[in-house]
């Protein structure tokens, strides 16, 4: 780790006991349903009025500490637009954990939310943890996709699921918290060999993801 | 930090970052300054009074020395041959802007006005830029009906409008770039470009082997790296004026130029990237190699492409384009989606 040359946010902070584990989390959803304004309010307690759109996709770190362990997410800000679709296969492959992110006022993006969920079922690592995040929900009064529909969906599906709000911060910290207490944290855990999929990014975080636990 | 002589925006609108280096920057400024200087009095001579530009070996050596900005909207009309597509039918962007539009295009294009540059003074709400971003990227929209609107495009289109500041050329700019200048990049599958970013891995394979090998070995796929560098032709990737100097010769040159850069940027940073012993450092690596003080120095960058790679001839880009067209529509046959 001599080399790393990012920021304070990803540094173990200094407890010698603690193990650290790194995960890989892609966040996919239809294009401005505030993918990356979670992503930039969890990793810089920041929130844009306007947030400039992705273009390929954005890549961050942020640790959060559990109660004996560090977990560091290397996190996959994807592109929406339906044509970036075909680059997705890259992201999600080897990936431990996924945020779907649909937006509360746009009945479309739940539409579309369950087609990734359908994605990452069939393709991704079959231990990839998945949450669905039910975003700006601070605009409720324009609410179009009910809280409970939603829910059941999640649970049908064996998915964590919240409704944040990247602008109030409501459930964003939670929702990754809830993700890093359900990633297995045992010295097999990661989950990144698992897929038959996990090529390429796999390759490079297998030997990594194997160890994370020190 | 003593601020210098230069404002918090810059000469296109754009808000310094707070991490802006003015020092590494002035040091650039006083340096290119004289650049400028030279370059305008010989743009002068060559321009004259009303003459036009044509694409000859002289112009094309101006071109790569850089066009002095006050000329770019005139000079990249004529080089990219977008004058004569326009000449071709006078009235079509005003005719396309009188509509109707189609509701769905429109939505799409608006979800991305308050989100291209918001950082730029000329693209508040406040200031006209956005309209004129909607006028250029709608009225492409329904012109090309094959591309529709690919995000991407507004940064491209934000941009031709504040180096031209002309509506009209922008579009007609963005015409030729997504016509001719470029293969399918923006199409509904995408596959110019990743036919394109294939052909850049052979290219890093071949010119940079232990670069690419390293790449690979840490498990970083070139087209998660390249992606934003050829959909966005390097705006909101280099700084600004690096960004307008490789458009010059892209409108000149054709798309080879993008190799051209690309591989400089992996090849004179290979001593960083070979550093990088995990994931993590190189992709935080390749964030940095666009920002750093070569990145910015355009003029020595702009050297540079033209050094750096070696030979770099269109007919092997022609072929390896053409073998990964090939072997992607096998693997499509193979596995439809
Ligand atoms: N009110 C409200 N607005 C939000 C919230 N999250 C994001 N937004 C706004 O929604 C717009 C889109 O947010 P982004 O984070 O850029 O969306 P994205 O999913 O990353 O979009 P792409 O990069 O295009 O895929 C921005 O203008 C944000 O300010 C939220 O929780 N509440
Ligand atoms: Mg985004």
């Amino acid at each position: 780790m001599a080399t790393n040359r990012t920021g304070g946010a990803q540094r173990p902070n200094g407890a010698p006991q603690t193990k650290v584990c790194q995960f890989k989390l892609v966040l996919l959803g239809e294009s401005a349903v505030g993918k990356s304004s979670l992503v930039l309010r969890f990793v810089k307690g920041q929130f844009h009025e306007y947030q400039e759109s992705t273009i390929g996709a954005a890549f961050l770190t942020q640790t959060v500490c559990l109660d004996d362990t560090t977990v560091k997410f290397e996190i996959w800000d994807t592109a929406g637009q339906e044509r970036y679709h075909s680059l997705a296969p890259m992201y999600y492959r080897g990936a431990q954990a996924a945020i779907v992110v649909y937006d509360i006022t746009n009945q479309d993006t739940f539409g579309r939310a369950k087609n990734w969920v359908k994605e990452l079922q069939r393709q991704a690592s079959p231990s990839i943890v998945i949450a669905l995040a039910g975003n700006k929900s601070d605009l409720a009064a324009k609410r179009m996709v009910e809280f409970e529909e939603a829910q059941a969906y999640a649970d049908e599906n064996g998915l964590l699921f919240m409704e944040t709000s990247a602008k109030t911060a409501m459930n964003v910290n939670d929702i990754f918290l809830a993700i890093a207490n359900k990633l297995p944290k045992s010295e097999s855990g990661g989950g990144a060999g698992g897929a038959g999929g996990a090529r390429r990014l796999a390759d490079g975080d297998t030997p990594r993801a194997s160890s994370c636990c020190k | 930090m003593a601020q210098s002589q230069f404002s918090p925006v810059d000469e296109y609108g754009f808000e310094r970052q707070d991490d802006f280096d003015y020092e590494s920057y002035e040091d650039f400024m006083s340096m290119y300054l004289k650049v400028l200087a030279t370059r305008a009095q010989k743009w002068a001579a060559l321009l004259g009074e009303g003459k036009s530009v044509k694409r000859t070996n002289t112009v094309k050596r101006y071109v790569r020395k850089g066009i002095p900005s006050e000329h770019r909207p005139l000079v990249w009309m004529a080089i990219s041959e977008a004058e004569i597509m326009k000449e071709q039918q006078p009235d079509l962007y005003q005719k396309i802007l009188d509509g109707p539009f189609e509701k769905e295009l429109v939505d799409l294009v608006k979800t991305d006005l308050p989100r291209t540059f918001p950082d730029n003074i000329f693209f508040t709400k406040e200031a006209n830029h956005q309209t004129h971003l909607f006028n250029i990227l709608i009225a492409y929209a329904h012109n090309n009906r094959v591309v529709g609107y690919c995000q991407g495009l507004n940064y491209i289109a934000g941009l031709l409008l504040l180096a031209t500041k002309s509506e009209e050329i922008s579009f007609w700019l963005l015409k030729v770039l997504v016509e001719n200048i470029l293969p399918d990049y923006y199409t509904r599958t995408m596959d110019g470009l990743i036919v394109d970013i294939e052909v850049l891995s052979e290219l890093v394979k071949s010119k940079v082997p232990d670069v690419h090998q390293h790449v690979i070995n840490l498990g970083l796929p070139w087209a998660v790296i390249t992606t934003k560098w050829f959909v966005c032709l390097f705006a909101e990737v280099l700084p600004i004026e690096t960004v307008l100097r490789i458009w010059d010769c892209l409108f000149y040159e054709g798309s080879k130029i993008l190799f051209r850069v690309c591989i400089t940027l992996i090849k004179s940073n290979r001593g960083a990237i070979m550093a990088c012993n995990d994931f993590t450092s190189l992709a935080e690596c390749f964030k940095t190699i666009v920002k750093n003080a070569s990145a910015l120095h355009c003029h020595e960058f702009m050297q540079a492409i033209f050094k750096v790679p070696g030979t770099l001839s269109n007919s092997t880009i022609t072929k390896l384009r053409a073998r990964f067209a090939k072997q992607r529509r096998e693997q499509q046959q193979k596995e439809p989606r």
